[in-house]
C-alpha cells in the first residue's frame, strides 16, 4: 500500500474510534454499558443491526463468492424481510414490555432457570466461535498486505477491538456503526463504479453483466426445489426465514442492538429499515464479485490469489512445476481474451450464432482454468501440507490492492476493518451481556453494586475477547468464511428459535418438556450435519420444528400435566414488571 | 407502549405490507434480470 493509502486507512479508523469513545464517555451502570440507556433513534438501531450482520466477512468472502459461484448466494437473504415483520409483531413488544437486558431473561419468566441457562449457553458457544471468525477475517488482510504471519495480525486486530469495546460498550458500538455504514455504502458504490471503469473502453456495464451471465454467474434465482442444493428460492425463503428469525430474534448480538431503541416504534422502524435495505446491499456486493470476474476475462487472473502462498511456491522446491502451471495459465488467458472480445462483438452486432459459439468456447476455457487452479492447489499442498488453499477470501482483496487507485485502496481496506470492528464489538458486547445477566448476576453475585457489575462486564469483555482470538487462530481451517459463519449459526439457531416459539405460542408447554426437547433436537441437528443429511439452511427449520413437536409430545404424553399460561414470576421479573428494576442497575 | 403509531404509513400493517411487497418486487426483478443476462 502507498503512503496515501496508509494515511486514509489510519485517519478513517482513528477518527471513527475516537468519535465512538467520545460519545460513550461517562458510563456508570450496566444499562448504559450493555444497552446504551435504551435511548437510540430508529436509524441508529437500523444501521447498527445492519453493521452487526455485515462483518468483514461480508466484504471479503461475498465478492469472492460472486466470483466463483455467481449471484445465487443472494437467495440466502430472501427470508430476512419476512423475519423482520415477525420480529416487529411478536418479539420486539415481548422483550420491550418486560424491559429485559437479554432475550434469555424472558425464558426464565416463561419457563424456568434451566431452560434460560441452556439457551444462553447455546448462544455463548455459537456466538463465541462466530466472533472468533469475524476477528480472523480482517487479520487476513493485514497478513497479505504487510506479508506478516497471520498469528501476529490476528493478535493485533483482536487486541484493537477488545480495547475499543471494553471502554465504549453498546453506545460506542452504535455510534461508530452509524458512521461505518455511511462509509461502507459510499465505498461499495465507488468500488463497483471503478470495476466497470477499469474494463476496456468498448465494454460497458451491460456488456460486463452479459459476459458474466454467459459464463453462468447470473444464477440469481433457482426455482427448483432441492433439499441438497444450498441456495435456491425455497431454501432462501423457508430455510433463510428460520435462520434470520433465529439470528435476529434470539441471538443477543442482534437483540441487544434493537433493545437500544428508545421505544417499541423506534426498534420496529430500525428492523423495517433492515428488511428494505439488506437484499439490495448484498446484491451490490455479489455483483461487484461478478464484475471482478468479468474484469479478469480481460486481464490475466493469478493462478492463485493468496500472494503469501504464491511467494512460497516461487521460492520453493516446486518452483519449476509452478512456472509451468503459470505459463499454461498465460496461454489460456490469451485464448480467453480473444474469445471474450469476439463475444462482445457478437453481442454488439446481435450475432446469435457467434454469441453461442463464443459462449461455449469461454465455458470450455473456464473449465481448463479450473483444472489449472486444481493443479496449482495440488502443488501448494505438496510444498506445504498445512497451506491455506481456500482462495475465495483473497479474490477481492487481491483485486483491490493490485488495480484500484491510490486512496481508494486505503478506504476499502478501512471499510473491511470497520465492518469487522462493528460486528466483533457487537459480538463481544452480547457475549458479555449474556454472561453477566444470565449467569454472573443471577448465579454468582446476585446483589452487588452497579459499579461492580460495570467492572465485571468490562472484565468479561476482555475474557471473551481473548477466547475469540484463540478461535481466530483456527478459523483458517473452516474454508469460505461467510459460509462457515452461517453453517455454525444453523447448528444452534433452529433449536434456540424453537424454544422461543414454544414460549410465545404454545402456552401449555412447560420448562421441563421444552428443555428435554431442545437437547434432543440439538443432538439430531449435530447428527444431521455430521452425516450431511441436508443443506445447512434446512437445519434451522428442522431444529425449530423438532423442538416444537417434541416439547408438545413430551408435555402431552409423558409429563401429562397442563400448566398455566405463565409460571410464577421470579423476584427479578416481578421487580421488572412493577417498575422497581432500577435498583439492580442504578446508582 | 406497543400501540404507538408509526411516523409514516398510518398503521404498522401498512409498513409490513411494504416490506413484503418490496421483497416480491425484488424476487421478480432478479428473475428477469437473470434471464436477460444469461
Amino acid at each position: 500500500m502507498s503512503t496515501i493509502d496508509w494515511v486514509v486507512l489510519c485517519v478513517t479508523l482513528l477518527s471513527i474510534i475516537l468519535y465512538g469513545v467520545w460519545k460513550s464517555r461517562g458510563m456508570r451502570n450496566i444499562e448504559a454499558y450493555l444497552l446504551a440507556d435504551r435511548q437510540l433513534p430508529w436509524y441508529h438501531v437500523g444501521l447498527s443491526v445492519m453493521a452487526t450482520q455485515a462483518s468483514a466477512i461480508t466484504f471479503i468472502s461475498a465478492p469472492g463468492q460472486g466470483f466463483t459461484d455467481g449471484m445465487r448466494f443472494i437467495q440466502f437473504y430472501f427470508g430476512l424481510p419476512l423475519a423482520m415483520v415477525v420480529l416487529c409483531i411478536t418479539f420486539i413488544p415481548k422483550f420491550r414490555n418486560l424491559n429485559v437486558f437479554t432475550a434469555y431473561e424472558y425464558l426464565e419468566k416463561r419457563f424456568d432457570n434451566k431452560t434460560r441457562s441452556l439457551t444462553a449457553f447455546l448462544f455463548l458457544v455459537q456466538r463465541g466461535l462466530s466472533t472468533g471468525i469475524t476477528i480472523y477475517a480482517p487479520a487476513i488482510i493485514l497478513s497479505t498486505i504487510l506479508n506478516i504471519d497471520i498469528t501476529y495480525t490476528t493478535l493485533f486486530m483482536g487486541g484493537l477491538v477488545i480495547i475499543y469495546t471494553v471502554y465504549g460498550g453498546a453506545k460506542a458500538v452504535s455510534y461508530t456503526q452509524m458512521l461505518q455504514m455511511g462509509i461502507i455504502f459510499s465505498g461499495l458504490i465507488f468500488a463497483a463504479w471503478m470495476v466497470v471503469h477499469l474494463l476496456p473502453p468498448d465494454v460497458g456495464f451491460g456488456d460486463a453483466l452479459h459476459i458474466a451471465g454467459k459464463m453462468g454467474k447470473m444464477n440469481v434465482i433457482d426455482t427448483k426445489f432441492d433439499l441438497n442444493n444450498r441456495y435456491n428460492l425455497w431454501s432462501g425463503i423457508i430455510g433463510g426465514f428460520f435462520l434470520q428469525l433465529s439470528y435476529f430474534g434470539t441471538d443477543q448480538s442482534q437483540v441487544g442492538r434493537y433493545l437500544t431503541g428508545r421505544s417499541v416504534a423506534q426498534s420496529r422502524l430500525g428492523l423495517i429499515m433492515n428488511g428494505l435495505v439488506k437484499i439490495p446491499m448484498q446484491f451490490l456486493i455479489l455483483m461487484i464479485g461478478t464484475l471482478v470476474f468479468t474484469f479478469y476475462q480481460f486481464h490475466q487472473a493469478p493462478v492463485f490469489f493468496n500472494k503469501t502462498e504464491v511467494n512460497k511456491m516461487e521460492a520453493g522446491a516446486y518452483k519449476q512445476e509452478w512456472k509451468k502451471v503459470d505459463s499454461s495459465a498465460t496461454v489460456l488467458h490469451i485464448a480467453k481474451q480473444k474469445q471474450v472480445t469476439r463475444l462482445i462483438q457478437a453481442l454488439h452486432s446481435d450475432n446469435t450464432a457467434l454469441e453461442d459459439s463464443m459462449r461455449a468456447g469461454l465455458q470450455s476455457s473456464e473449465k481448463q482454468s479450473a483444472q489449472l487452479r486444481k493443479q496449482a492447489v495440488a502443488l501448494i499442498l505438496k510444498n506445504n501440507k498445512r497451506a491455506d488453499v481456500n482462495d475465495t477470501n483473497y479474490i477481492f482483496l487481491s483485486f483491490v490492492t493490485r488495480y484500484l487507485p491510490v486512496g481508494l485502496v486505503g478506504l476499502l481496506i478501512a471499510i473491511i476493518f470497520l465492518a469487522s470492528m462493528g460486528s466483533t464489538a457487537s459480538g463481544l458486547n452480547s457475549l458479555t451481556s449474556a454472561t453477566v445477566i444470565d449467569f454472573y448476576r443471577r448465579l454468582i453475585r446476585p446483589s452487588a453494586s452497579p459499579m461492580h457489575y460495570l467492572g465485571a462486564s468490562r472484565w468479561f469483555t476482555v475474557g471473551w475477547g481473548l477466547f475469540c482470538i484463540v478461535v481466530a487462530f483456527y478459523a483458517h481451517k473452516l474454508g469460505n468464511l461467510i459460509e462457515a459463519v452461517n453453517i455454525l449459526g444453523s447448528l444452534f439457531y433452529g433449536t434456540i428459535l424453537g424454544i422461543f416459539l414454544v414460549a410465545f405460542y404454545m402456552k401449555r408447554v412447560g420448562g421441563t418438556a421444552v428443555f428435554i426437547a431442545a437437547l434432543a433436537a440439538e443432538a439430531f441437528i449435530v447428527f444431521a450435519w455430521l452425516n450431511d443429511l441436508m443443506a445447512f439452511l434446512w437445519l434451522n427449520m428442522i431444529g425449530c420444528l423438532l423442538v416444537m413437536i417434541l416439547s408438545f409430545i413430551i408435555q402431552r404424553f409423558l409429563l401429562g400435566t397442563v400448566i398455566p399460561d405463565h409460571k410464577e414470576a421470579s423476584p427479578v421479573s416481578k421487580d421488572i414488571e412493577t417498575g422497581k428494576a432500577s435498583k439492580y442497575f442504578d446508582n | 407502549m406497543s400501540d404507538e403509531k408509526p411516523p409514516v404509513g398510518g398503521r404498522w400493517r401498512n409498513l409490513y405490507a411494504l416490506v413484503i411487497g418490496v421483497l416480491i418486487v425484488l424476487i421478480v426483478f432478479f428473475y428477469f434480470f437473470a434471464r436477460h443476462f444469461s
